[in-house]
């Protein structure tokens, strides 16, 4: 055979025709994101992101870390004044209603005064571990280590139910969205929402509504959340915050059974 | 008294107040975060549970009267991410506290630093974490001069 063989062009295109219906039949894998992720890794974002935050913060918090005349001051520091911030942003979103009462004395938090868990608006952005399990086809079992709650994520195409009540944990939907898991959650029963810090919590309606958007990095090493939150009795428009954590299969989720409700306790002090 | 309060400075109350953040409520309902004291004792029971584990010891002063004491941390969860188990601290340590005490002024601590008797600590996450964090500021700022 020559090099000039009037096959080649011939075989060449019909590799190319496999090649593109094998390709659309068995698009690649979807990222893995099911296993144990925990704690942010020690770096900058992952400190200020350990609860949750926002664009705004983080731009504020690297607008102080580029400028020479912070690079003294403890980074500690420079956070408090970026979470400060941070804070005034979401207040400017909060409806008048909302204001009434933010932030909440956290002497009024049920979960410390009573030992109840946290509704859906707190517990996604809970520290600590966070375990993902397909179970089945139909579901994504979500497990925290605070509180050791739990929720599903139904992946078979069903509806919000319209008879169900409202729960602390909501309904969530599930689907895939290219590399991004994608939960949609309404019916959560009212409660408190960290926005986006203990410092400063507000009550949300049982008409708020999360879109959560979960992808793993290139490296694979972070699970990166995106949370889109709208509940129109508490914020003027969707506010957007954002958590990461760090792949770790080492970690493990303890018995959460121990909870004791304060035997002393002072009210209207300030985280 | 051989237990001591001690006003410590500004800089290791800044350093230390990383810790709370990780915790699953704000403590400042019972505890005062912007004062610290040091407590002295042996320990009689450490409970490595959640939410927030316990360590009980005995504080006694120099008439020999004994005062139990409790020392309140960030839950397993927390600890263990920082590398704690249930043996970090054992029955009949002699060990040094410091924390931020409560509202009230009763026998009651939250952990922010422990000494053992051979002067090795025991830490929360947070001051650890803070290290690798400013040493990723000490190369941004490295990189901001090398750019200009």
């Amino acid at each position: 055979m020559t090099r000039n063989h009037p096959t080649y062009p011939l075989l060449a295109l019909n590799l190319l025709a496999w090649l593109t219906v094998s390709c659309a039949a068995h698009p690649s894998p979807r990222p893995k994101i099911e296993g144990m992720w925990s704690d942010p890794p020690a770096t900058i974002e992952g400190a200020f992101c350990s609860f949750a935050c926002t664009d705004a913060g983080m731009e504020h918090l690297n607008a102080l870390l580029d400028n020479p005349a912070n690079d003294a001051r403890p980074f500690q520091q420079l956070q408090d004044e970026a979470k400060k911030y941070e804070r005034e942003y979401l207040r400017s979103r909060l409806t008048d209603a909302a204001l009434k009462n933010y932030p909440l004395d956290p002497a009024d938090d049920p979960g410390f005064l009573r030992c109840e868990p946290w509704g859906l608006a707190r517990q996604m952005f809970a520290p600590h571990q966070f375990e993902i399990q397909q179970v089945g086809s139909d579901r994504m079992e979500f497990r925290y280590g605070e509180w050791d709650a739990r929720r599903t994520i139904y992946l078979d195409g069903r509806k919000h139910p319209a008879s169900e009540g409202p729960s602390a944990m909501g309904h969530s939907l599930g689907r895939w969205d290219g590399d991004t898991f994608v939960v949609e959650t309404s019916d959560v029963a009212a409660n408190i929402a960290i926005l986006p810090d203990l410092s400063t919590t507000v009550r949300h309606s049982d008409q708020l509504r999360i879109v959560e958007r979960y992808s793993r990095s290139k490296e694979g090493e972070t699970l990166h959340l995106t949370a889109t939150i709208e509940d129109p009795s508490t914020l003027r428009e969707p506010v957007v915050f954002k958590k990461i954590w760090r792949w770790a299969p080492e970690s493990k989720i303890t018995p959460y059974e121990s909870c004791q409700p304060p035997t002393e306790f002072k009210k209207g002090v300030k985280p | 008294m051989r237990f001591m309060r001690a006003w410590l400075c500004v800089v290791p109350i800044l350093m230390l107040s990383a810790a709370p953040a990780t915790s699953h409520h704000a403590f400042s309902p019972v505890y005062d975060e912007k004062r610290l004291i040091t407590v002295v004792g042996v320990v009689t029971e450490f409970r490595f549970i959640n939410p927030h584990a316990l360590m009980l010891m005995n504080v006694t002063d120099e008439t020999g009267k004994v005062a139990k004491w409790t020392v309140e941390f960030a839950g397993r969860l927390n600890l263990s991410e920082a590398g704690w188990t249930a043996e970090s601290v054992k029955a009949g340590e002699r060990i040094t506290v410091t924390g931020n005490p409560t509202h009230t002024g009763s026998q009651r601590v939250f952990f922010r630093k422990l000494v053992r008797a051979d002067g090795s600590e025991l830490l929360p996450a947070g001051p650890q974490r803070l290290k690798a964090i400013e040493e990723e500021r000490r190369q941004r700022a490295l990189q901001r001069s090398q750019q200009k």
